[in-house]
């Protein structure tokens, strides 16, 4: 310890004191421990910096051991009891499990629980946490000394951490040391750099000392996750290669392109190429409308020379009736139109909705609102039809913050999140808005509404009331919650004539709507989200261009949640319109834009595509049931696509929206099985009427046929190599055998099936 | 631990190895290669043979005679052991066999019901779970070249309760291979009608295409695949590469197809297991058992075909009755003597079970709370009884079990740790055999 002279007066005068402060000095460490230290602040913060109440030991969904803690000391309250008061955990209960054993000893303070366990003393199987006589250890002593205080509620709380440098870019051998500022509501500031958490999500690219000291391990991108009582904050971590000599000028289009190509600039990596023509037509097609461009339009652009021609495809494509089908498509699998609850008669309602709203370019949020607080009888509200096997009100309101804004609350239904910071008191104050949805049937019509007094009122002749959620209440505590939004505010009772509306005006206005929208929007163009999978944003989940999404977010919001505004900017972009063909340099890169990856078509749109390049439409028919939809309906005009059987589409991953749609696209054996057998792979080849069959009829060459097929296909020529193939198998067999070969060819390769 | 049954095994058992003809038909396992993949070895149970009875068979009626039952109870050929009248020969097989009592579920209408039965877990929208055939599927791993999950036929109620018995997010290649159903509405009553033939489109070439022709084909796929898999390599070909050699395995095999085929199998045989859309598929199961199948699930009635809410003495007596009492002796008997009974494991089970009192339509309704399962053939101790229902049989008055410890037992058998758990990819861990209250399943003790 070091003493100036102006200690020196201050010793003279104060040596009982110095005695303290020597005695306490000859402890240990550099840092002096407070004299009084309280709970909510003091002591959770040990035992968030020390992994105590990690998702993986105490603050995991059922604690360790039978002592809880509540993940990232998010309820401090309650870590107090357990730790005051004693008791072991269960999930499903607000009780304890009896022996009730406080883990501090207010008598023998050393004898605490709180102390052996950490220390070893006693056996523990999270190891040492830190040793006797260091400064945690001192701190928790003291504390129980003083009678273990909780602290004063009022006093000024931490509001957000602050991380600098939170974008990290190093060299292989680089070391960087994190500062952490924490901002205090009174205003205040204080250094936390020492007195948090720090993990990398992915130590082979870059670890961290608990000091908050990163070093690069491995090629590549990481996130430290730093952790404080109650918060979360993250610095991102880009490891790249040696520094390449002279980097090409790349290129921007929009502001897409500058975030997506200083990131690569950063990393040292090059983008691909711009894609060919033929690459683009083709995705830019399946992309925008589902539907491969045909011969002649594939021609056409091959040969344009107007310099403007990619945007000006954008736009046709943008104002194409299969725009309407796609983006209905799409929507009707993310609102789950034709989900098990609504009744044949009324499913027809939310798919014209859907395909209205598409149709007339409404505006996103207004899309949202619409669903979130549907009431009446029309298209939205089928989505809270009753029937005998419903789905419970909260698990409507999780859908909705699943779909609106990427978070996935389930979690916190039965329990504390287990490594976010929603609770479930949180969980059950947002199910609350959706507490008192009813529905009354009126001639056999459903009507939707929702009933503020739960009073099941006979509504007039005819109606029966069926189904209706009066109380939200927590399963743990037993008691009946209030609607509360996600920032502690109650909703007061004169607002509550509306509930489900006041919660959806709240939630589009919100940045995370924003954000979780574009994210999503996002992921039908590229190979994954800027957080993926795009409904999952959380904070151990961060986004892999913050900036970038932050940007687009706003963007979308400025232009009034414009759908084609924003795909525009998004097909425009030069990022998005890079080749799929890799470089030395970005041939690892899955994640950072560099290239286009290929994305394996969907079910419905890849039996579309055989349908179209085929020329055979797809029947679509229910034979017990002698039911059939009109003839030419593609698959992605279906309303109930679940509805009619279809082996290739269940093989290639066709979704039940009975719940939310995630489609698994890996390849399989089914998948491999079809090829080779599957009705679709050989019976649409020859048919009558069909491409090949008018092909065949109309004379032309064999090389011209060949190029047909390719262009409907594969959207390009055949390379020589190709046609020579082909031509050698006609002159074997018959010109009709070797074009049906072709053409099963063209369907069963990855080529076709892929969009790249 | 195995099935003490009178007569002997040892001649039937070799002929297995050895590649003798049965009198009963041919041996299919001679023509395949074995080829163990990941089997554990010291396993004593190789296959399963889950009969699906859809609708839930009333308890009371069947496997735990009370007297408030229009039926009595009859001996069987265990001391101490009673079933319902409906069942004479199984009564004399009972020491193949072991009955549940006391089973508790925890969802009461069917959809659940079913996912429940096929998963152990209560439905989920933000989730789905793998179905317990899938699991074991994927534990044992293949024997040859015969689909190892085989669904016959479709489940009736629809695709909804297919999608139940799926491996979901354990992947695709252990879904069930599903038959469809020839003629799903056909027949009298609950009983579906005869199935001449199965039909495999996964298996079935066209008959126009020619061996050389495949050949020609394949070369061409080659030809037109290359440009585009040079310039983008991705691990995604190559694993599909994988699959479409096994596909082309499985369709050129003909031992495969021929595992598929009924007509292979004498008229007296299929008579035994009864010319009803159940029976046959019962038949098709032990085929595919034989084969090398690791989990058949074998339906084949109509529609919730036990799901007596009307008429439940009636139905059970002319139709439901009869013909399960039927096929299943038949197929006990005909696994024992081609020696597959030991290493094959059977259960017979619905949704749920049914009330203990008759309604206003002499029917009786769903009921979850106590309810029996059927088991028989290897890896458990036959002859047995586990857990008692209370007077009436509506609650469980003894020895509780779980559809979680259930599929322990199954486990088990087949030398498979019950206590795995799965990630799944929200980051949720699931267990294979999941308990009720988030507990483990364990494995009857008297069974097992």
């Amino acid at each position: 310890m070091q003493h100036s002279s102006r200690n020196r007066e201050l010793l003279k005068k104060a040596w009982p004191a110095l005695v303290i402060v020597l005695g306490f000095a000859s402890l240990g460490s550099a840092a002096q421990p407070p004299k009084s230290a309280d709970f909510q602040t003091d002591i959770e913060e040990i035992l968030t910096k020390r992994g105590c109440n990690d998702s993986h030991c105490h603050g995991g969904v059922k604690g360790r051991g039978g002592f809880k803690l509540s993940h990232n000391a998010l309820v401090p309250h309650e870590d107090y009891y357990w730790i005051v008061k004693g008791g072991s955990y269960q999930v499903l209960s607000a009780e304890p499990k009896a022996p009730v054993n406080p883990r501090i000893d207010l008598k023998q303070p050393e004898k605490s629980l709180l102390l052996l366990k950490p220390t070893s003393l006693v056996a523990h199987a999270g190891g040492e946490r830190f040793k006797v006589g260091s400064d945690d250890y001192v701190t928790i002593l003291n504390w129980i000394r003083d009678g273990a205080p909780y602290g004063d509620e009022g006093a000024a709380k931490i509001e957000r951490l602050e991380v600098s440098p939170s974008y990290v870019f190093l060299p292989p051998n680089g070391k960087q040391q994190l500062r952490i500022k924490g901002h205090f509501s009174d205003g205040r500031e204080e250094d936390l750099t020492h007195r948090v958490l720090y993990e990398s999500n992915n130590p082979d690219v870059a670890k961290v000392t608990p000091d908050g000291s990163v070093s690069a391990a491995g090629a590549g991108e990481a996130a430290v996750l730093i952790r404080n009582p109650g918060h979360i904050a993250y610095a991102q971590i880009g490891v790249f290669t040696p520094r390449l000599a002279n980097y090409p000028h790349v290129p921007s289009r929009n502001f897409i392109d500058n975030y997506v190509f200083e990131k690569l600039r950063n990393l040292n990596i090059v983008p691909s190429q711009l894609s060919t023509d033929s690459e683009f037509l083709r995705r830019v097609c399946l992309d925008v409308t589902g539907t491969l461009p045909p011969p002649d339009r594939v021609r056409e652009f091959l040969a344009s020379r107007d310099p403007h021609k990619r945007e000006k495809l954008v736009e046709i494509l943008l104002n194409s009736p299969e725009y309407v089908d796609y983006w209905t498509f799409r929507f009707a699998d993310l609102f789950r139109v034709g989900m098990g609850s609504q009744s044949a008669a009324t499913v027809g309602m939310p798919w014209e909705w859907v395909r209205k709203s598409v149709a007339t370019n409404k505006p996103y949020d207004q899309m949202a609102r619409e669903r979130i607080a549907a009431h009446g009888y029309n298209g939205p509200s089928r989505y809270f039809e009753h029937s005998g096997e419903t789905a419970a009100f909260e698990k409507k309101m999780a859908e909705q913050f699943r779909v609106f804004w990427g978070r996935r609350l389930e979690c916190a239904q039965c329990h504390n999140h287990p490594y976010e910071a929603w609770t479930q008191e949180q969980f059950w104050g947002l199910a609350a808005f959706f507490a008192k949805v009813t529905s009354t049937n009126w001639n056999v019509a459903q009507v939707i509404f929702d009933d503020p007094d739960g009073t099941e009122d006979n509504y007039g002749e005819g109606a029966k009331t069926s189904v209706s959620f009066v109380k939200a209440t927590n399963p743990r505590t037993k008691k009946e919650v209030e609607p509360r939004f996600l920032d502690g505010r109650v909703l007061p009772q004169q607002a509550r004539a509306d509930l489900r509306m006041e919660l959806a005006k709240w939630m589009t206005a919100h940045d995370n709507f924003a954000e979780a929208s574009v994210n999503r929007m996002w992921g039908y163009f590229f190979a994954r989200g800027i957080v993926n999978p795009v409904d999952d944003f959380r904070s151990g989940n961060p986004p892999t261009h913050p900036d970038l999404l932050a940007a687009l977010g706003r963007d979308f919001r400025e232009h009034g949640y414009d759908l084609k505004h924003l795909i525009r900017t998004i097909v425009n972009s030069r990022t998005y319109q890079l080749s799929s063909v890799p470089n030395k340099t970005n041939q690892h890169d899955e994640i950072d834009y560099s290239r286009a990856l290929p994305r394996p078509l969907d079910a419905e749109v890849l039996l579309d595509s055989i349908s179209i390049l085929t020329g055979v439409p797809e029947v679509f028919e229910i034979t017990s049931q002698k039911e059939m939809a009109p003839p030419g309906t593609r698959a992605i005009g279906l309303i109930l696509p679940a509805r009619y059987p279809s082996r290739f589409m269940d093989v290639y991953g066709r979704p039940f929206r009975d719940s939310v749609v995630e489609r698994d696209l890996k390849p399989s054996l089914p998948q491999a099985l079809d090829i080779l057998v599957g009705s679709t792979y050989t019976k649409k080849l020859s048919r009558e009427g069909g491409r090949l069959d008018r092909l065949l009829k109309s004379g032309r060459s064999d090389r011209e046929i060949i190029e047909e097929l390719f262009l409907a296909a594969l959207s390009r020529m055949p390379s020589e190599e190709e046609v020579a193939g082909v031509e050698k198998l006609a002159s074997r067999r018959s010109k009709q055998q070797a074009m049906e070969m072709l053409l099963w060819a063209l369907i069963s390769s990855r080529e076709f099936a892929y969009n790249h | 631990m195995s099935c003490h049954c009178p007569g002997g095994h040892g001649s039937r058992r070799d002929f297995l190895r050895v590649g003798a003809l049965s009198g009963l038909g041919i041996s299919l396992s001679q023509y395949l290669e074995l080829k163990a993949m990941t089997a554990p070895t010291s396993a004593k149970v190789q296959a399963c043979i889950l009969l699906w009875l859809d609708g839930g068979p009333s308890q009371v009626d069947t496997w735990d005679p009370k007297p408030k039952s229009a039926f009595k109870p009859i001996s069987t050929n265990v001391a101490g052991i009673q079933i319902s009248e409906l069942f004479p020969k199984i009564a004399r097989q009972m020491d193949k066999l072991a009955i549940i009592r006391s089973l508790h579920t925890e969802e009461n209408n069917h959809g659940e019901a079913t996912h429940y039965a096929a998963t152990a877990h209560r439905p989920n929208p933000g989730m789905k779970f793998p179905s317990f055939g899938s699991i074991i599927t994927k534990e044992t791993g293949h024997r040859n070249n015969v689909p190892p999950y085989v669904q016959v036929m479709e489940m009736p109620k629809g695709k909804v309760y297919d999608e139940f018995f799926k491996a979901q997010f354990i992947g695709a290649q252990y879904d069930p291979m599903v038959i469809p159903n020839p003629n799903p509405l056909a027949g009298k009553g609950q009983i579906q009608n005869d199935v001449k033939a199965f039909d495999v489109p996964d298996l079935s070439l066209p008959e126009s295409l020619s061996v050389d022709q495949l050949d020609d084909r394949r070369s061409l796929l080659k030809l037109v695949d290359q440009t585009y898999r040079r310039k983008v390599e991705r691990a995604e070909f190559s694993s599909m590469d994988t699959f479409t050699g096994e596909a082309w395995k499985m369709i050129l095999a003909p031992e495969v197809r021929k595992a598929f085929d009924l007509s292979q199998e004498p008229e007296k045989t299929r008579e035994a297991y009864g010319r009803t859309g159940f029976g046959q598929s019962v038949l098709l199961a032990r085929r595919l058992v034989e084969s090398g199948s690791r989990f058949v699930t074998a339906g084949g009635y109509k529609g919730q075909a036990w799901d007596t809410h009307y008429d439940n003495d009636k139905l059970l007596r002319d139709t439901l009755g009869p013909s399960f009492d039927q096929t299943v002796s038949a197929l006990i008997a005909d696994l024992d003597q081609r020696g597959l009974l030991e290493s094959t494991l059977i259960i017979a089970m619905g949704e749920f079970g049914r009330t203990a009192d008759i309604n206003l339509d002499r029917g009786r309704d769903h009921w979850c709370y106590c309810w029996s399962v059927l088991l028989g053939g290897g890896g458990i101790r036959c002859g047995q009884v586990v857990g008692a229902s209370d007077e009436h049989g509506a609650y469980v008055a003894d020895g509780g079990v779980s559809m979680g410890d259930v599929f322990a037992t199954v486990y088990k058998a087949f030398g498979i740790d019950w206590t795995k758990e799965y990630m799944h990819p929200i980051g949720r861990p699931i267990k294979i055999a999941n308990s009720i209250d988030d507990l483990t399943g364990t494995p009857i003790r008297e069974l097992i």
